[in-house]
């Protein structure tokens, strides 16, 4: 068993992991935080991203030991119910999520996005947000809640679509 | 123009429900934000208030939040993890499965062969798929045992102790191939097609007869994998009373509940199903997968078993859309007015039944399209490969035909030097048209819907 001492969300969390599990089985399965999803659990997806030490990362592909010591942002961590982030706002404001499942990954990967603070146009936020994958919404509607979120928290625009481009 | 006491009466309408929604919500949830502010009623073709609206869902913020709970999200004190053993091989004879080894693996608490689930079959039309494999394997995905261990890496782990022992049979992967008579026989059965459909309308020989241009096309699609973001899932608990309830991400729970029912040899009543939120379905969870097996093991060990397939599982073993191969021939006259067609559909059928009935069934009455063929021979067939097995998807066979009548169409419309806006205007549905099965149309706007779709989108300037 490794002994694992990182912070989560700002709290400092401790434990007793075998060896070869990952970041993501142990904040779902050891710390209970539920929120970043096992959708393919090969780094695929992006449905269990998480931030660690501000970056965007498969929580399936890290393992905890790696994690140890760092700083763990998970979707639980970003805001609650009364008081709701720019982001999750403009994800629900939008219709971004359907069946949800990827959500808390897409927002997590919007947030490392966002806080690069660089000037974005929507090619730009595709290819940023192309780790992650969704099978309901076709990403207009994510993409859309990306620009609305960023637009609001950095007071930037991004340039209008081209409506002959894809 | 709109009448005004009518838009007003709509807008109490809208308000009405608009309220009776926000009571039921959760309470610090803030007002709700609707996209246009002004409601924006349509005067065309308006059938209710909510058409036109754009609405924000109820459910979006706790999926926002990382709050709403799959099933791979809930944890029951004591709670096992299974696994399924997949076969490997397309088609073979079961000689023996033993599972000593895997028993004394750490962690295990049981393991489960489909010798012993009382009646080891399921499927909505023909009942012939095992839940877990035991006589013979007709896919590389068929489950052939289960384990429960302590964890899913212990369960996993356990799964490479168990030894089978196969006679391999020759496996038939061409549904082509698998139709003819001297074919190796998948199910037993006389021979690999196992459903089939004809439709006749009209006079096709006298129809080809009276045509200036005769057009013959195979078109063929590939197997699509609905991939669900949310792997199937299931919880099971048998408690001391003799009754079941299972947490699934069933789509649908009253058919999967009979399935079960049969499966186990019990009592509908005695099983209680909840339908938690499906991370995506796309008709690829209609049907029970692995619950009577973590129901067994839940029986077996007296404690709670989950079962989460693993994306590798999902790909092998769930259903997936059927690859078509479709022969189209289709007599025009010169103007380009379709006179007579004939359809042959081979619906690759994999290896077990699952959705296919309805599935072929649909696809012959869609594959003359949307338009007005007086003669038409439609022959379909589902046949048996040893493949992955297909099921519902999202249109249950409709966009493979479509995908084969449109890209005729064009070919027609690109041969004749006719637009393919004007062919398909020319041979639409109108009102009161007949469909290949003799309904009678009514409300046809293919027409219109096409004129104006063109318009918007600018396909005159795009054609310059």
């Amino acid at each position: 068993m490794t002994d694992i001492t990182l912070n989560v969300n700002g709290e400092v969390k401790t434990a007793s992991v075998p060896p070869e599990t990952t970041l993501l089985k142990m904040l779902r399965e050891d710390l209970n935080f539920t929120g970043a999803k096992i959708g393919c659990d090969v780094g695929d997806c992006g449905a269990c991203t998480v931030l660690v030490d501000g970056l965007a990362v498969n929580a399936c592909l890290m393992l905890a030991a790696q994690a140890n010591g760092k700083e763990v942002l998970t979707i639980e961590g970003l805001s609650t119910l009364d008081k709701y982030h720019p982001i999750q706002k403009a994800f629900e404001d939008v219709a971004a999520l359907q069946c949800g499942f990827c959500g808390p990954g897409m927002i997590m990967a919007t947030k490392a996005l966002i806080d690069q603070e660089q000037e974005l146009t929507r090619d730009q936020i595709k290819d940023a947000l192309s780790g992650n994958l969704c099978r309901c919404t076709g990403y207009t509607k994510i993409i859309d809640g990306v620009i609305d979120a960023y637009e609001k928290i950095t007071g930037r625009k991004v340039p209008a679509r081209n409506p002959r481009a894809a | 123009m709109v009448d005004e006491t009518k838009l007003a009466e709509k807008q109490e309408t809208v308000e009405t429900l608009r309220k009776v929604d926000d009571d039921l919500r959760l309470p610090s949830v803030p007002e709700r934000n609707f996209f246009p502010k002004e409601i924006d009623i349509a005067p065309a073709r308006l059938q209710t208030p909510a058409i036109g609206q754009r609405a924000t869902r109820p459910d979006g913020r706790l999926h926002g939040l990382g709050q709403t709970k799959y099933i791979d999200d809930m944890f029951f004190p004591g709670m096992l993890h299974a696994k399924i053993k997949r076969a490997g091989v397309a088609h073979a004879k079961i000689k023996s499965i033993d599972v000593s080894e895997a028993q004394k693996m750490p962690g295990v608490q049981a393991t489960l062969i489909g010798s012993e689930i009382p009646v080891n079959s399921f499927g909505p039309s023909l009942q012939d798929q095992p839940l877990l494999a035991d006589q013979v394997v007709r896919h590389a995905g068929d489950g052939i045992a289960a384990v429960a261990a302590v964890t899913e890496q212990q369960a996993l782990d356990a799964l490479e102790k168990i030894k089978v022992v196969y006679e391999e049979l020759p496996p038939v992967f061409d549904p082509i191939e698998a139709m003819s008579e001297d074919a190796i026989k998948i199910h037993n059965n006389d021979s690999n097609i196992y459903a089939s459909k004809t439709i006749i309308k009209g006079d096709i020989e006298q129809g080809f007869k009276d045509s200036d241009y005769i057009f013959e096309r195979r078109f063929t699609t590939q197997m699509v994998e609905h991939v669900p973001m949310e792997p199937h899932a299931s919880i099971a608990e048998w408690d001391a009373n003799g009754r079941v309830t299972l947490h699934s991400s069933l789509g649908r729970i009253t058919l999967g509940r009979a399935d079960i029912a049969r499966t186990l040899e019990m009592p509908i009543n005695r099983i209680r199903i909840i339908a938690t939120v499906v991370g995506g379905n796309f008709g690829g969870k209609n049907e029970i997968t692995t619950e009577p097996i973590i129901s067994l093991l839940s029986k077996k060990t007296g404690r709670p078993v989950k079962c989460v397939f693993t994306r590798e599982d999902e790909f092998i073993s769930s259903t997936t859309r059927h690859p078509f191969i479709m022969d189209y021939k289709t007599g025009v006259s010169k103007e380009g007015k379709i006179l007579a067609r004939k359809v042959r559909i081979v619906c690759d059928g994999g290896a077990y039944c699952s959705w296919t009935e309805t599935t072929l069934g649909k696809a012959s009455i869609l594959s003359a399209g949307p338009y007005n063929v007086e003669n038409l021979h439609v022959d379909a067939y589902a046949v048996y490969t040893t493949k992955t097995v297909t099921g519902a998807m999202r249109g249950f066979g409709a966009p493979q035909v479509c995908f084969a009548y449109e890209s005729h169409m064009d070919d027609i419309a690109a041969e004749l030097g006719i637009e393919p806006l004007e062919i398909r205007l020319m041979n639409a549905f109108n009102e009161g048209s007949s469909s290949p099965t003799g309904q009678v149309l009514e409300s046809v706007v293919v027409s219109d819907s096409l004129i104006m779709a063109t318009e918007r989108f600018g396909w005159k300037e795009w054609q310059k």
